[in-house]
């Protein structure tokens, strides 16, 4: 594909793109193709030395990959996308000049990991930020999902329910339903721990549920006993846990102290 | 010239006059020797290194490069590559070339200096290519010393590098290990770490085919330090999970390593593995007087990696001479952590945000929060039977009642503590000491045979590290063989005594 029609395909692209509502479809057959130019061109993995414009534009390409996937809830897209771009935010973050884009993708990624679970690399992505940790309070897309990570942490689960609607950007909001997903289950493997029972009105605000109907089914999918009459909620008690004796590993471990005393002796 | 060189000794023998006033005498007649003399001595070792295929000799003179350092100058160095090399070497003269050219009043101090000391035969034979190898990685650390430009170092020992490449020669191979670690720190000072990235992965590839050991070990702990250096935590660990750190590995590297693993397996919050590491790199890391910057850097990782474990770190840490200054910081956190309370918690840290930043520590800290408010929770459930939820929101400075509930609840969920919520009361009833009798059963075996795991490790690591001097059989052979006739003498003598008693007892 030759240059100029790359930019002109660019260009359609980032007009579709931009347009209020985004033609997602057209957003998404036009990514296809600048994909294959850019690979024609060498830039989607770009090596050595390059046209300055050519490597923006290639990250602008790939920067608005990654939002539409978020926009078309496609999260293994979104990832290839970020991975993409890792290249350019890191490889040649001294020759391109800052993009805009760049905060707010990665704190998508960081809500992605979050939701996900991956907490492990939650912390690595975080930590090889290129900015001061003292200095992440200071960036709303970062501080956004660092918090909610935090929150999430020490259990101050109403206040991750609070702040989705404080997102900083639109796409953020696509992470927060999975999100409120995984809080309804921790909240909930906590009340029965925590509770003997519970009546049904406050289950209902502690869960974050709108009618009793969706408490209800919440309700039977974890085998919780409602009790429509006094409208609680029981939760059994797990009886205590009969231990077993781990007896094979007991006996390999001593025959193993045997063997090394002989060693030693 | 000569008197440039003679004040490190001169320093050196004051240092023992003080130390020993009586052998004051003997130490004049033997002084210790000049640097020069030093270097010399090491060209020695290193040529007889290469002769009997012993790579001991070339470790000894190794050992002495940190002190040796100390020690030189330019001019040394000059002097011992101008008597180590025959006088039309071509190696001579590119090594020179590094130095900076000599001062004119160079000259005449030269003859001075042959006129005080009996000019040593001049050498005729091209010495072996590791003295060159050794004056280079002389002259890079003597580069970086002076605060000369460093591209001159880089240069340097890029092109020793690939110098060693090409000759591949065995004999070379710890020396090498140094020459990488000179390279590196050379490229760490111009701020260009990550340049250097793409010639170490390659050179450990090579090193790890050719079961260069000393070499790959010093190699990988470049890399790790320089995807360390740019928060690459990813890397370092794809890196850690693909190689295999030579088990021949010394101390040094061995200590450096886990260092690394440590700070690695923190940050992706596997604290237990964390703290082996760490443990181990403390164990194996030199003195902390002859180290303290190392041991000081695993100890604060350390003392933040227990806090997150949930454990205390050891008060005498904190009373440890080399460890009590640059630890305060870290020791005022412990104390907000111990007494569980938030707000002390956040005070200490921003009070040393700028020391936890240099430290790379700040966002291992702030993951601390959870670990406050659980203390706090645990305390709390300790001192009382029932109390309201206001009250520990009071308490632990928590936001709101509704926070305070769902935090409650997690604790209990995590088994912090054991107690109930009654939420039409909105208090919380705590029953007794939460956890205590987890204690027993599966847990204190697993508990046991982790600890005799790590004896017995002990134990057949110290048995491995015994060395055996060489040929030391056959000397107890020639002792059991005159052992032997002495025991015919004796028994002879003892065949003899008897009737000698019992001639005696015929007397009787």
């Amino acid at each position: 594909m030759a240059q100029n029609q790359l930019k002109t395909r660019y260009n359609d692209l980032k007009r579709s793109f931009e347009a209020k509502p985004s033609d997602l479809k057209k957003c998404g057959s036009l990514l296809a193709q600048l994909k294959i130019g850019l690979i024609e061109t060498g830039l989607l993995t770009p090596q050595g030395e390059h046209n300055l414009d050519d490597l923006v534009v290639a990250r602008d390409i790939l920067e608005i990959g990654a939002i539409w996937s978020i926009r078309t809830r496609d999260v293994p897209s979104f990832d290839r996308y970020f991975s993409q771009l890792q290249t350019f935010y890191t490889d040649y973050s001294s020759v391109l000049p800052p993009s805009k884009n760049e905060y707010p993708i990665r704190g998508l990624n960081l809500i992605r990991l979050l939701t996900q679970n991956r907490i492990a690399d939650f912390h690595t992505t975080l930590e090889s930020l290129p900015i001061p940790a003292d200095a992440i309070a200071d960036n709303q897309y970062i501080s956004h999902p660092v918090n909610l990570e935090q929150w999430l942490m020490e259990g101050s689960y109403s206040k991750v329910w609070n702040a989705r609607e404080r997102a900083p950007v639109e796409e953020y909001k696509f992470f927060v339903d999975s999100l409120m997903g995984t809080i309804r289950n921790e909240i909930a493997s906590c009340e029965e721990a925590a509770y003997e029972s519970l009546p049904l009105k406050d289950a209902l605000t502690l869960l974050f549920f709108n009618t009793q109907s969706e408490l209800l089914t919440f309700a039977q999918q974890r085998g919780w006993q409602v009790d429509l009459s006094k409208s609680t909620i029981n939760f059994s008690r797990k009886g205590e846990e009969q231990v077993d004796i781990p007896k094979e590993k007991l006996i390999s471990a001593s025959l193993a102290y045997a063997r090394e005393l002989e060693q030693i002796v | 010239m000569a008197d440039v060189e003679m004040k490190p000794a001169d320093k050196e023998e004051k240092k023992e006059e003080k130390k020993d006033e009586e052998t004051k005498e003997e130490e004049k007649k033997k002084e210790p020797p000049t640097p020069l003399a030093e270097i010399k001595a090491n060209f020695v070792f290193i040529d007889k290194a290469v002769s009997t295929l012993e790579p001991r000799f070339t470790h000894r003179v190794l050992r002495t490069l940190t002190s040796l350092l100390k020690k030189i100058d330019e001019t040394i160095l000059r002097k011992a590559i101008e008597e180590g090399y025959p006088k039309e070497s071509a190696t001579k003269k590119a090594l020179l070339a590094w130095l900076s050219p000599a001062a004119s009043t160079d000259v005449e101090m030269e003859v001075d200096a042959s006129a005080a000391a009996p000019k040593p035969a001049p050498v005729t034979t091209e010495p072996v290519p590791e003295i060159d190898i050794y004056l280079r990685l002389l002259i890079i650390h003597q580069s970086l010393k002076s605060g000369s430009p460093v591209n001159k170092a880089k240069e340097l020992s890029v092109e020793t590098v690939q110098k060693i490449q090409s000759l591949n020669r065995r004999s070379l191979d710890s020396i090498a290990a140094k020459v990488w670690f000179a390279l590196e720190r050379a490229f760490e000072i111009g701020g260009d770490l990550a340049e250097a990235r793409p010639m170490l992965l390659a050179a450990q590839r090579t090193a790890a085919l050719r079961h260069d050991d000393d070499t790959e070990a010093s190699l990988i702990n470049r890399l790790l330090r320089s995807y360390l250096a740019y928060s690459l935590y990813d890397q370092a660990d794809k890196l850690v999970s693909k190689t295999t750190f030579p088990i021949s590995a010394g101390n040094p590297q061995y200590a450096r390593y886990h260092y690394y693993l440590g700070r690695i397996k923190a940050v992706q919050l596997n604290y237990s593995d964390a703290h082996t590491n760490l443990q181990q790199a403390i164990r194996r890391a030199p003195p902390a007087t002859v180290a303290p910057g190392f041991y000081q850097a695993v100890h604060k990782l350390s003392v933040v990696v227990e806090l997150l474990m949930g454990d205390i770190p050891d008060r005498s840490i904190f009373r440890h001479p080399v460890l009590e200054k640059p630890l305060k910081g870290y020791f005022e956190i412990v104390k907000a952590v111990r007494t569980g309370s938030l707000s002390q918690f956040q005070q200490t840290v921003v009070k040393h945000a700028a020391l936890f930043q240099t430290d790379k520590t700040y966002t291992l800290i702030t993951r601390l929060r959870q670990n406050v408010i659980k203390t706090g929770i645990r305390r709390l459930s300790l001192a009382y039977s029932l109390i309201s939820l206001k009250d520990i929101c009071v308490k632990l400075h928590l936001d709101s009642e509704e926070d305070a509930e769902y935090i409650v609840g997690k604790a209990i969920r995590d088994g912090v503590i054991d107690g109930q919520l009654v939420h039409e009361k909105g208090w919380m009833t705590c029953g007794g000491a939460g956890g205590l009798k987890r204690g027993y059963g599966a847990e204190v075996a697993d508990t046991f045979s982790r600890r005799i795991g790590y004896c017995l490790e002990l134990h057949n690591q110290s048995v491995k590290a015994m060395r055996y001097p060489l040929n030391a059989h056959r000397k107890e052979l020639a002792d059991a063989e005159g052992a032997r006739s002495r025991e015919k003498e004796l028994a002879k003598e003892i065949q003899d005594g008897d009737l000698d008693d019992d001639d005696i007892g015929g007397d009787f």
